[in-house]
C-alpha cells in the first residue's frame, strides 16, 4: 500500500443526503450510501468524500457543525458511518470527510457555553470582542448576506467574530485547548479507519490586527503541527486536503515543505477551464499554469469542474467575471455571491462533447480530479431553489419515482428531484445510462480507466506545446518511462493542428481512448485534425529497440 | 567514361515476345533533331504547374537539358545537390542550356529557400503539396506524393522543350558533378530514351535489389536493370513526351511512377542505358530503414504496375543486359557486420508465426519447400533460387489475386526475405566479387526460368 495513494486516485464528491435513501424518510443516509458502493467502485472511483455528516442545525448544509463527535440524525448514526467506511474499505475504496476547523455552528454546546459563561472553560473558545471595529480590512466572503464578520451576541454582550454566516462563531485558535479539542476530533474519526479530511476554510484560521486574516504565518504554523500529530499517530497514509480558495502562489505555503497538506484544490484553474472553451482558445490554462508554483513532491493539486458550492468566481479578474455571467448566468438567478449556481451539464448546454472535453481536461491536466456527484450522468440543476440548494438535488438513478432515490412521498424529500424535461430524472439517470454504452456515464469510466492505466495523469510533469492553431491545447505529460500527449480541440469547429514533436521523432503514438496506433513522429511537425471538441490521449512508445541485420541503411 | 557496350542504340527492338509497340502508342525511336517545335501540342495536365510556373518556363525555353529535383525536407542537401549539378554543366556539358526544375511536396525546413539565390542555370520552384496521409508516413525513397512531383517535372521539362532529363535525388550527399553528365550525355547524344544509374556498392548493400526487385525486373521486362529504385535516371525528351501522353497511367495515384516509366520505357521500345556513378551516400531524415517497410513499397510497387500493366510484361521472355558507360565497378567484399543468425531467426519467426497466412499466398509445393528450409544449424542454411523465384512469384499472384490485405501480404514477405539473404551471405563469405556477382546472376536466371510458372497462373 503506497502512503501517496492520493497522487493517482479518482476522488468522488457526495452528500450523504442527496445519494440514496435507505429508511425512506425522504433524506439520503449512510446505509443508502453504503448500498451504492458498488455503483461507485464500477466508476473507478478510488476515495469518496463525504459532506458534513455531523448534527448540525443546517442552516448552511451542514458546515455549521454543532457537534463534531456525532452524526446528523437525518443520516444515520456511527455505527452506521462505521459500516459504511467499512464496506467502503472491503471495496477498496477510501472515504475522507469534511472537517471544518474554522467554526462551529452557534448551537454547538462549546458556543453556547462560551456566550454563556465568559469565565468558564469555554469562555476564551471564540473571537469575541468588545468593539466591532477590530480586523477592519479583513474581507468579507458572503457579500449576498453579511455586512461585516462581526455579529453581536446578545447573551453575552459582545461582538462575536465570523468569517462565514453570523451563525457561524469562529474558533480561536490562539487558546491552546481548542487545538488540542480539535485534534480529539480528528483522531475520533481517524480511529475509526477515516482516510483523512477535507478540511474547509483554512485561511482564516488565526486573526491579527493589521492583516487580511487569511493565510497568516501563525495559521501555517497551526496547521503543520496538525499534521505531524496525524502523521506520526496513523502511520501517514491519512490524508489532508485543503480547501483554500486562494491564487496558486496562496496556496502555496498550505504545502509547507511538504509538512502541511497533502493536498489542496487549484481554485483558479476551474473557472478558466470554462473561459478556454467559451473563447476556444487555449490561453486561459496555459496562462494560470505559468502561475502555478511547484509544489513538494509528495503534495498534489485536486482539480474540480464543479463542486457543491457556486461555480466560484473569486480567483478571477473583474473582467474574467463578467465574461463568465455573460458567458454561463445569463439568468440572475444563476448568480450566487461571487460566482454561478449551476452544474457541469447545463453550464456546457447539455453539449455531450463540451462535457467529455472538459471531463478530459480534469482528468489529464496535473492533479487528482475530484467528480461532483451527478455529473457523471450530466444531471442539470434548479436555480429557484434557495442558496447553493439547485445543485444538491437527489441523485438520479433511475425513471421510477423520485428517481428511485427514496420511497418517500415526493413533499417530503430534502429537495425535489431534478424534473425538468432534458435534464429530468426520467430522461437523464444511471439505470437507462449503465444501458447505454455511449453513454455519458459509460463514457466518463472509460475515462477514468484510461486515465488509471497511466501513473503520468497523476505523477507527471507537464509541458504545454504551442501549435500555432490557439484553439488546440496539447501537452506532455511524464513520468519516468512513461509519456502521455493530450492534445484537445477547445472549439466547436473540426481543426488542424501541426504540432512539434521533435524531441519524440521515432516514436509511435498509441491513442489510449481508442487504442488506435498513429503514425510515427518524423523530423517535420506531427499533422493532426480533430473533430469539433474531440480530444486524443497518445501515450508515446518510444521507437521499439531496432533488431539490427546490418544490411537496413542501403537494402534498396 | 567507356564507350556504350550494347549495339542498339536506338529503335523500338522490343524484347523476345514483344513484336511491337501496342497499337495506338507513339513508340517513338531516338534520334530526333532536338526540335521541341516539332513537338506535338502540349500534353494533358501540363498547364497546372502553379501561378507563375508556366511563364517562368516560357521564358526560359527552349533548353537542351533541365534538371529535375524532387524535395521534402532536404534543407541540409538540396542545395549541394543542386550546385553540383551546376558545375556538372559547366565542366562536362559545356555549352548546353538547362534549368533546374525542383517540386517540393511539403518541406518545413526551408528546403525550397536555400534551392534560392544566383545561379548559372536558372532554377524553376514548383510546390506540391503532398497528402497528409503520405507525408505522416513518408515512402522508402524520402519523398511523399512522389508521382505526382514526378509528373510536373516531365511537364515542365516538357515545357522547357528539354531534349533531356535527368533526375537527381535531394537527399544526396555531395554528389560528383560529373553525375549529371554521366547520367545526360546518352541522352544528349541519341543514345538512349531512359538512363538507370549503377552503384559502386558493398555486396551487402541493396539486398532487396539485388535478390529481389532486379532479378524480378530482369524477368519481367527481358532487360537486366541492376537498380531499378536507383532514384538518379535521365530520360529524353521524347520519353517524356510519351509518359505525359500516355493514356494508362494515373499520376495522382499512391503508386511508384518510376517502376511504370522504367517498364514502359522498355515495353515501348525505347532505349535504355546504364550509366556507373560510383559511390553514393544518402543523407536523409526521411527515409524509413525498416524493412518490411521497405520490403512492402518497392515489392507492392513492382506488383501493382505488373497488375495494372501485364501487356508490360507478361509476353517477355528471356533478358539481355543494357549497354552501359561508365567506369564498371565489382561489389566491394571487404569484411562488414552482418548479423547472419539474427535472420535466420527471423526467418524461423516468420515460420512460428506467419504460416497461416502463407497457406493463402504461397502455392502448396513451395510452402512445402518454405517449411523444409528450416534447419538446426545455421551454418547449413540454405535458401535455393529457384524456391525463392516462385515465392515471389507466389507473392505476386496473391497481390494479383488480392488473396490477403496487400499490405500484410508484402509484409508478411520480410522473413522470407531475411531468410534468402541469409543464405545468400552464407553462399558468398569468403567469395569473390566475382563470384558474388556470379551468384546474383544467378538469381535473375532463376526468376527467368520459372517466369512460366509465374504467367500460367496469371489469368
Amino acid at each position: 500500500m503506497t502512503k501517496d495513494w492520493y497522487k493517482d486516485a479518482i476522488f468522488y464528491e457526495v452528500h450523504v443526503k442527496a445519494f440514496f435513501d435507505a429508511d425512506g424518510n425522504g433524506i439520503g443516509d449512510f446505509t443508502g450510501l453504503t448500498a451504492s458502493l458498488d455503483y461507485l467502485r464500477d466508476l473507478g472511483v478510488d476515495c469518496v468524500w463525504i459532506l458534513p455528516m455531523y448534527p448540525s442545525p443546517l442552516r448552511d448544509d451542514g458546515y455549521d457543525i454543532a457537534d463534531f463527535y456525532g452524526i446528523h440524525p437525518d443520516y444515520g448514526t456511527v455505527e452506521d458511518f462505521q459500516k459504511f467506511l467499512d464496506a467502503a474499505h472491503a471495496r477498496g475504496l477510501r472515504v475522507i470527510a469534511d472537517l471544518v476547523m474554522n467554526h462551529t455552528s452557534d448551537q454547538h454546546a462549546w458556543f453556547q457555553s462560551s456566550r454563556s459563561d465568559p469565565a468558564g472553560p469555554y469562555g476564551d473558545w471564540y473571537v469575541w470582542s468588545d468593539t466591532d471595529q477590530r480586523y477592519r480590512d479583513v474581507r468579507i466572503i458572503f457579500i449576498d448576506t453579511e455586512r461585516s464578520n462581526w455579529a453581536w451576541d446578545p447573551v453575552r454582550k459582545q461582538y462575536y467574530w465570523h468569517r462565514f454566516f453570523s451563525h457561524q462563531p469562529d474558533l480561536n485558535y490562539d487558546n491552546p485547548a481548542v487545538r488540542a479539542a480539535m485534534l480529539d476530533v480528528m483522531r475520533f474519526w481517524l480511529d475509526r479507519g477515516l482516510d483523512g479530511f477535507r478540511c474547509d476554510a483554512v485561511p482564516y484560521l488565526i486573526e491579527r490586527n493589521g492583516t487580511s486574516c487569511e493565510n497568516l504565518t501563525e495559521t501555517h504554523d497551526l496547521l503543520k503541527s496538525v499534521r505531524g500529530v496525524i502523521d506520526e499517530e496513523y502511520g501517514g497514509d491519512r490524508i489532508l486536503l485543503a480547501e483554500a480558495n486562494q491564487w496558486p502562489e496562496d496556496v502555496r505555503p498550505y504545502f509547507g515543505d511538504g509538512d502541511e497538506f497533502h493536498m489542496s484544490f487549484h481554485f483558479p484553474l476551474m473557472p478558466r477551464l470554462y473561459m478556454a472553451i467559451r473563447r476556444e482558445d487555449r490561453l486561459p490554462i496555459t496562462d494560470i499554469f505559468t502561475h502555478t508554483p511547484p509544489i513538494p513532491p509528495a503534495c498534489q493539486w485536486c482539480l474540480f469542474l464543479r463542486n457543491h458550492d457556486e461555480l466560484t468566481l473569486e480567483m478571477v479578474t473583474n473582467e474574467e467575471r463578467d465574461y463568465m455571467y455573460y458567458a454561463y448566468a445569463s439568468d440572475p438567478h444563476m448568480k450566487l455571491n461571487l460566482g454561478i449556481r449551476r452544474r457541469l451539464a447545463p453550464l456546457m448546454d447539455n453539449d455531450r462533447r463540451r462535457i467529455e472535453l472538459l471531463n478530459c481536461l480534469l482528468l489529464t491536466l496535473p492533479g487528482s480530479p475530484i467528480i461532483y456527484y451527478g455529473d457523471e450522468i450530466g444531471m442539470g440543476d434548479n436555480i429557484y431553489l434557495g442558496d447553493r440548494n439547485g445543485v444538491r438535488t437527489p441523485m438520479q438513478w433511475s425513471s421510477n419515482r423520485n428517481a428511485d432515490f427514496s420511497t418517500a412521498d415526493a413533499s417530503r424529500l430534502y429537495l425535489p428531484v431534478i424534473n425538468d424535461p432534458v435534464y429530468g430524472y426520467q430522461a437523464v439517470n444511471v439505470a437507462a445510462q449503465a444501458k447505454q454504452p455511449s453513454s455519458l456515464l459509460n463514457t466518463t469510466k472509460r475515462l477514468i480507466a484510461v486515465r488509471k492505466s497511466s501513473r503520468a495523469f497523476g505523477r507527471g510533469t507537464i509541458e504545454f506545446l504551442r501549435p500555432r492553431n490557439q484553439t488546440v491545447l496539447a501537452f506532455v505529460r511524464a513520468w519516468r518511462d512513461e509519456t502521455i500527449l493530450v492534445v484537445a480541440n477547445l472549439s466547436a469547429r473540426s481543426q488542424p493542428v501541426e504540432i512539434d514533436l521533435s524531441p519524440y521523432r521515432g516514436a509511435t503514438l498509441f491513442e489510449l481512448l481508442g487504442e488506435t496506433r498513429f503514425p510515427t513522429v518524423g523530423a517535420g511537425p506531427y499533422f493532426l485534425s480533430l473533430g469539433p471538441h474531440g480530444f486524443y490521449w497518445f501515450r508515446l512508445e518510444p521507437p521499439e529497440r531496432t533488431v539490427r541485420y546490418g544490411i537496413e541503411d542501403s537494402a534498396i | 567514361m567507356s564507350e556504350p557496350s550494347g549495339d542498339r542504340a536506338e529503335g523500338p527492338a522490343a524484347p523476345e515476345g514483344r513484336a511491337a509497340a501496342p497499337e495506338g502508342r507513339a513508340a517513338a525511336p531516338e534520334g530526333r533533331a532536338a526540335a521541341p517545335e516539332g513537338r506535338a501540342a502540349a500534353p494533358e495536365g501540363v498547364d497546372d504547374l502553379g501561378p507563375g510556373v508556366g511563364e517562368a518556363l516560357e521564358r526560359l525555353r527552349p533548353r537542351d537539358l533541365a534538371v529535375g529535383m524532387l524535395t521534402y525536407n532536404n534543407a541540409e542537401t538540396a542545395a549541394a545537390v543542386a550546385q553540383s549539378a551546376v558545375r556538372g554543366i559547366e565542366q562536362y556539358l559545356p555549352g548546353t542550356s538547362a534549368v533546374i526544375l525542383s517540386v517540393d511536396t511539403g518541406s518545413v525546413d526551408g528546403t525550397p529557400d536555400t534551392l534560392v539565390g544566383p545561379s548559372a542555370v536558372p532554377v524553376v520552384s514548383m510546390v506540391h503539396q503532398a497528402r497528409l496521409a503520405e507525408r505522416l508516413t513518408v515512402p522508402f525513397h524520402g519523398v511523399p506524393g512522389r508521382s505526382e512531383a514526378l509528373r510536373r517535372t516531365l511537364a515542365a521539362s516538357h515545357r522547357l522543350g528539354a531534349r533531356a532529363l535527368v533526375l537527381l535525388e535531394a537527399d544526396l550527399a555531395s554528389p560528383p558533378p560529373e553525375w549529371v553528365a554521366r547520367l545526360a550525355l546518352p541522352v544528349l547524344e541519341d543514345k538512349a530514351g531512359f538512363v538507370a544509374p549503377v552503384y559502386a556498392r558493398h555486396r551487402y548493400e541493396g539486398t532487396i535489389t539485388n535478390l529481389l526487385l532486379a532479378p524480378l525486373i530482369r524477368a519481367l521486362y527481358g532487360r537486366r536493370v541492376r537498380q531499378p529504385f536507383g532514384g538518379e535516371q535521365a530520360l529524353s525528351g521524347r520519353l517524356v513526351d510519351h509518359l505525359l501522353i500516355h493514356p494508362q497511367w494515373d499520376w495522382r495515384s499512391d503508386d511508384l511512377s518510376d517502376v511504370w516509366v522504367l517498364g514502359t520505357a522498355i515495353a515501348d521500345g525505347f532505349s535504355v542505358w546504364e550509366t556507373w556513378l560510383g559511390r553514393r551516400t544518402i543523407r536523409s531524415r526521411a527515409r524509413t530503414t525498416d524493412l518490411p517497410s521497405m520490403l512492402a513499397q518497392t515489392l507492392g510497387a513492382v506488383f501493382a504496375v505488373m497488375h495494372r500493366h501485364q501487356d508490360l510484361w507478361l509476353d517477355v521472355r528471356g533478358s539481355e543486359p543494357l549497354p552501359e558507360v561508365g567506369e564498371r565497378v565489382l561489389p566491394a567484399v571487404d569484411p562488414i557486420e552482418v548479423d547472419v543468425p539474427r535472420m535466420i531467426e527471423g526467418f524461423r519467426l516468420g515460420l512460428r508465426d506467419l504460416v497461416p497466412i502463407w497457406e493463402h499466398i504461397l502455392a502448396p509445393e513451395t510452402l512445402g519447400d518454405v517449411l523444409s528450409l528450416e534447419t538446426v544449424d545455421p551454418a547449413e542454411f540454405r535458401f535455393p533460387d529457384d524456391v525463392w523465384a516462385r515465392v515471389a512469384y507466389d507473392f505476386a499472384l496473391g497481390y494479383h489475386y488480392d488473396v490477403v490485405y496487400r499490405d500484410h501480404l508484402l509484409r508478411s514477405l520480410a522473413p522470407l526475405y531475411l531468410g534468402r539473404t541469409a543464405a545468400f551471405v552464407r553462399q558468398t563469405q569468403g567469395r569473390s566479387a566475382e563470384a558474388t556477382e556470379a551468384m546474383l546472376d544467378a538469381v535473375g536466371a532463376a526468376f527467368e526460368r520459372q517466369k512460366p510458372y509465374l504467367t500460367d497462373r496469371w489469368r
